[in-house]
């Protein structure tokens, strides 16, 4: 009995190896061959963290840049400070929330009023109003300014007609006379990420093909060498995003001409067709009968079809004929598809061909949009796809992401960026940002 | 038009058993020796492991065991430095056997209580893979009344009917947040029934060598009315009804195994067993919701298991007449291939090691103590239902004690 005693402690000792927790051994974070110390991120709204049609200060702390930089951390990267708005004023320029559903199931959005981060409203002669945002005056790393285009990257006044590019300025509104490009290359980085021309072809695609034009393609192609040339120029290496097929979000694909034609058709059951002024060529528009190929815009009200609408031949309904077509400004036609979708592959074509030369990793959102668009994409247990709302990926405006989304392409240039580098930059736990909000 | 914007949020509940979960807990003294006692007659556990040699027992057995259970499970993200580990639970897989026949009868009866299958992970509500699955405690209660008779003094057989009372609860998170970004939750609790039986042949060979075949079958275990409860945001309440009831069902499988024991000397005993498990039915495990809406469809998650082949071989020590030292260990294949890992119990190849003493408390009663370790080999897996990617390693620490007593 006396030995049993021992075997007693032996047991219990046994037991208390069960406190014990197994680990992986997995191999030390690298930096491989490029150098992380300041990170700049470059860019437009997608890059500023812009989502639910607003920039606002929840969005802008998971900026696809800032999750980035802070995944650099363990392979040498420094601070990367974002011109975040106060935390009173943390609604910023106001945004969008998801309220609740119709009856029918349709989705209400209610805009963000309070806590704005709006200084005023300025009118610039020529150019019209422009919203000026509360000003921001630390260290800048994550340059993503809303709306700008490639095309803005080197004109001299930009920094007045563009007020979230207005409140990076240290100057009063309306006397700005530094270029984008002169203002991030300012001052000495060491790695950069460069996401700009999205809205060269995005500006003319949301406005229905009506409000905007399309950046010429010769004229991106040079743009783009400035810009990659000047932030090389010091050595620094780094990684650019091509440009998304338009057709690939939500805002083109939630309203569509069957949805919109199968519930007129429900109350009248004689309509045929939807009649919309499309693209004939050139600058030529003509109305036709909308076919699947024709893309409506998000923010088409559908509540104007069928209004009775003046003519010359008496009041006929809003969309419903030849000579009552939906205006052009909702409907990107199958023609201006098309042409965008070519401006944008020659886009395309300069960013991989420049980046190349320079020897610059690529994250080409274009074909990982079109393949989340084309066969969803599974993270973790999360099925996301394209789709307004339910998708998960993008944010309540149909174009820019959500939390999750950024977390998704913050991935995707890190895998560009290790790939290129032989870095081991560690990649992000997508589970850990939200998708759409509901309440 | 709800069901339009909504329909694809569809939240492919995985919610998913796995294998990993037969527990090899069936008697101190088997557990001390390796598990092995197909071909052995050792005690009342006999009813577990070859209902056929009850009968060559000398004598009546009421034994009780309790295994207290440890899985500890370790995954790493793939493309991360990043570490996550289930929370530190015990579960408690237990042992009854009573055996009873008359003095020198050739037969004898007896009644086996024992939990075959079960599993206790707890990742919690953090981890990255907590779309795939939270926490699952997954429980089966054996209850198999038994028979065994002698046919001649070198062969006897046994078989016993198995009832199951099988019980579950598990939790997910869903991929759907609210106003503060938190996700939604799922659980599923129930409890279910099934049958099956053990039946098994013993023969004991002029060489000395004792030779045990047994199968038992397989337990399709039917769960009819559980719970389901969701909380997801107010908005889209109607469209995860809760609480709702589903139904499901797993084939617990069936294992073939033969034995054989050996005493080389008075004071030793070898045992050697192999066991073929047959995962191959568990192909798919479904979950069919009372009631359906356009998100909360019935959900059918690829498995794809496959039979597997264990090994495992021990030996007992007399040192003294009263203090039996036994040792022991073994060898699993996994019953997951690969893409089908889930993370309710990492399956994985898995080696283990056990160590027991047992003592002569008085003359009818035994102590015995057990300790096994089992390590699961690392494994890096894609899931292809979740494409949770990563790697899992696990370690499972199981002590445990036993009574008999006996006369």
């Amino acid at each position: 009995m006396k030995h049993f005693k021992h075997y007693l402690y032996i047991i219990a000792g046994l037991v208390w190896l069960s406190a014990c927790k197994p680990s992986i051994d997995t191999p030390k974070p690298s930096k491989g061959s490029a150098d992380f110390t300041r990170y700049i991120a470059v860019g437009n709204s997608l890059t500023a963290g812009f989502a639910d049609g607003g920039l606002y200060r929840a969005g802008q702390m998971v900026s696809y840049p800032s999750i980035m930089a802070k995944q650099m951390q363990s392979v040498g990267g420094g601070v990367f400070n974002q011109p975040l708005f106060d935390a009173g004023q943390a609604n910023g320029s106001g945004y969008l929330q998801l309220t609740g559903f119709n009856a029918d199931g349709t989705p209400i959005t209610t805009p963000v009023t309070t806590n704005l981060a709006i200084r005023g409203i300025q009118a610039i002669p020529g150019f019209g109003n422009v919203t000026l945002y509360a000003k921001y005056t630390g260290d800048i790393e994550n340059y993503g300014v809303p709306g700008i285009k490639l095309l803005h990257v080197s004109y001299a006044p930009y920094g007045n007609l563009n007020g979230f590019y207005e409140r990076l300025l240290p100057g009063a509104e309306g006397t700005n006379t530094t270029t984008y490009l002169d203002f991030v290359t300012a001052k000495q980085f060491t790695f950069f990420s460069n996401w700009l021309g999205n809205n060269d072809a995005l500006g003319y695609a949301t406005s229905g093909g009506a409000g905007d034009v399309l950046t010429d393609k010769a004229t991106f192609a040079g743009l783009y060498n400035l810009v990659i040339g000047r932030l090389t120029a010091t050595g620094a290496k780094g990684v650019v995003g091509t440009i998304p097929d338009v057709t690939s979000i939500p805002y083109f694909n939630t309203i569509t001409v069957g949805a919109v034609l199968g519930a007129v058709k429900k109350a009248n059951p004689q309509v045929q067709a939807l009649y919309i002024n499309a693209l004939v060529s050139g600058t030529t528009y003509a109305p036709r009968p909308a076919t699947a190929k024709d893309l409506i815009v998000l923010t088409f009200p559908t509540n104007k079809i069928g209004l009775p609408i003046s003519t010359p031949y008496g009041n006929l309904p809003y969309g419903l004929t030849p000579y009552t077509p939906i205006d052009n400004q909702f409907v990107l036609d199958a023609n201006e598809v098309a042409l965008a979708q070519d401006y944008v592959q020659s886009y395309n074509a300069a960013i991989k061909s420049i980046a190349a030369s320079k020897g610059l990793a690529v994250f080409d959102a274009y074909t990982f949009l079109n393949n989340v668009k084309e066969h969803g994409l599974l993270e973790s247990g999360i099925s996301l796809n394209s789709n307004y709302i339910s998708g998960g990926i993008f944010s309540l405006d149909g174009v820019h992401l959500t939390p999750r989304g950024y977390a998704i392409v913050a991935n995707e240039f890190i895998k560009a960026i290790n790939a290129k580098y032989g870095s081991s930059i560690p990649l992000t736990d997508v589970s850990e940002y939200s998708g759409v909000k509901f309440p | 038009m709800r069901k339009l914007l909504l329909l694809a949020l569809a939240m492919a509940p995985v919610l998913a058993f796995a294998q990993g979960f037969q527990v090899n807990l069936e008697g101190q003294k088997q557990i001390g020796m390796g598990h092995t006692g197909t071909g052995l007659a050792q005690d009342g556990a006999a009813l577990f492991f070859n209902p056929g040699a009850v009968a060559t027992e000398s004598q009546n057995y009421v034994q009780a065991g309790i295994s207290p259970l440890s899985f500890n499970s370790v995954f790493n993200p793939a493309g991360t430095s990043e570490q996550y580990h289930t929370a530190s639970k015990w579960a408690p897989p237990f042992t009854f056997y009573g055996t009873w026949g008359p003095k020198g009868a050739r037969w004898k009866v007896g009644m086996a209580v024992y939990t075959p299958f079960g599993g206790l992970t707890d990742w919690g509500t953090t981890w990255p893979g907590r779309f795939a699955a939270e926490r699952l405690d997954l429980k089966a209660f054996y209850f198999q009344p038994t028979i065994s008779i002698k046919i001649t003094d070198w062969m006897s057989i046994g078989g016993g009917l198995v009832y199951n009372h099988g019980t579950v609860d598990l939790t997910r998170a869903i991929p759907i947040e609210n106003g503060t970004g938190q996700s939604g939750q799922a659980e599923l609790n129930g409890s279910g029934k099934g049958y099956g039986w053990n039946a098994g042949v013993y023969f004991t060979t002029q060489s000395g060598v004792t030779v045990g075949i047994t199968h038992r079958s397989q337990v399709k275990t039917t769960i009819n009315d559980g719970t389901a409860t969701f909380a997801v945001p107010a908005s889209l309440a109607t469209s995860f009804p809760s609480p709702n009831q589903f139904s499901a069902s797993i084939p617990l499988p069936a294992t073939n195994s033969i034995g054989f024991g050996y005493r080389p000397c008075s004071k030793w005993l070898l045992a050697l067993d192999v066991n073929i498990v047959e995962w191959d039915p568990f192909k798919t495990l479904s979950f069919d919701y009372k009631t359906n809406t356009g998100l909360l469809q019935d959900t059918h998650s690829p498995r794809n298991y496959h039979n597997t082949v264990g090994v495992r071989g021990g030996a007992q020590y007399m040192a003294t007449n009263k203090l039996a030292l036994r040792f022991g260990g073994g060898y699993a294949e996994a019953a997951a291939p690969n893409g089908y890992v889930t993370p309710e119990v990492p399956d994985a190849d898995r080696a283990y090691l056990t160590a027991g003493i047992g003592y002569k408390l008085a003359q009818h009663l035994d102590i015995d103590l057990s300790f096994e370790y089992e390590h699961l080999l690392q494994r890096t897996q894609t899931n292809f239902e979740t494409q949770l990617s990563g790697t899992f390693k696990s370690e499972v620490y199981i002590p445990g004690i036993s009574l008999a007593y006996h006369w």
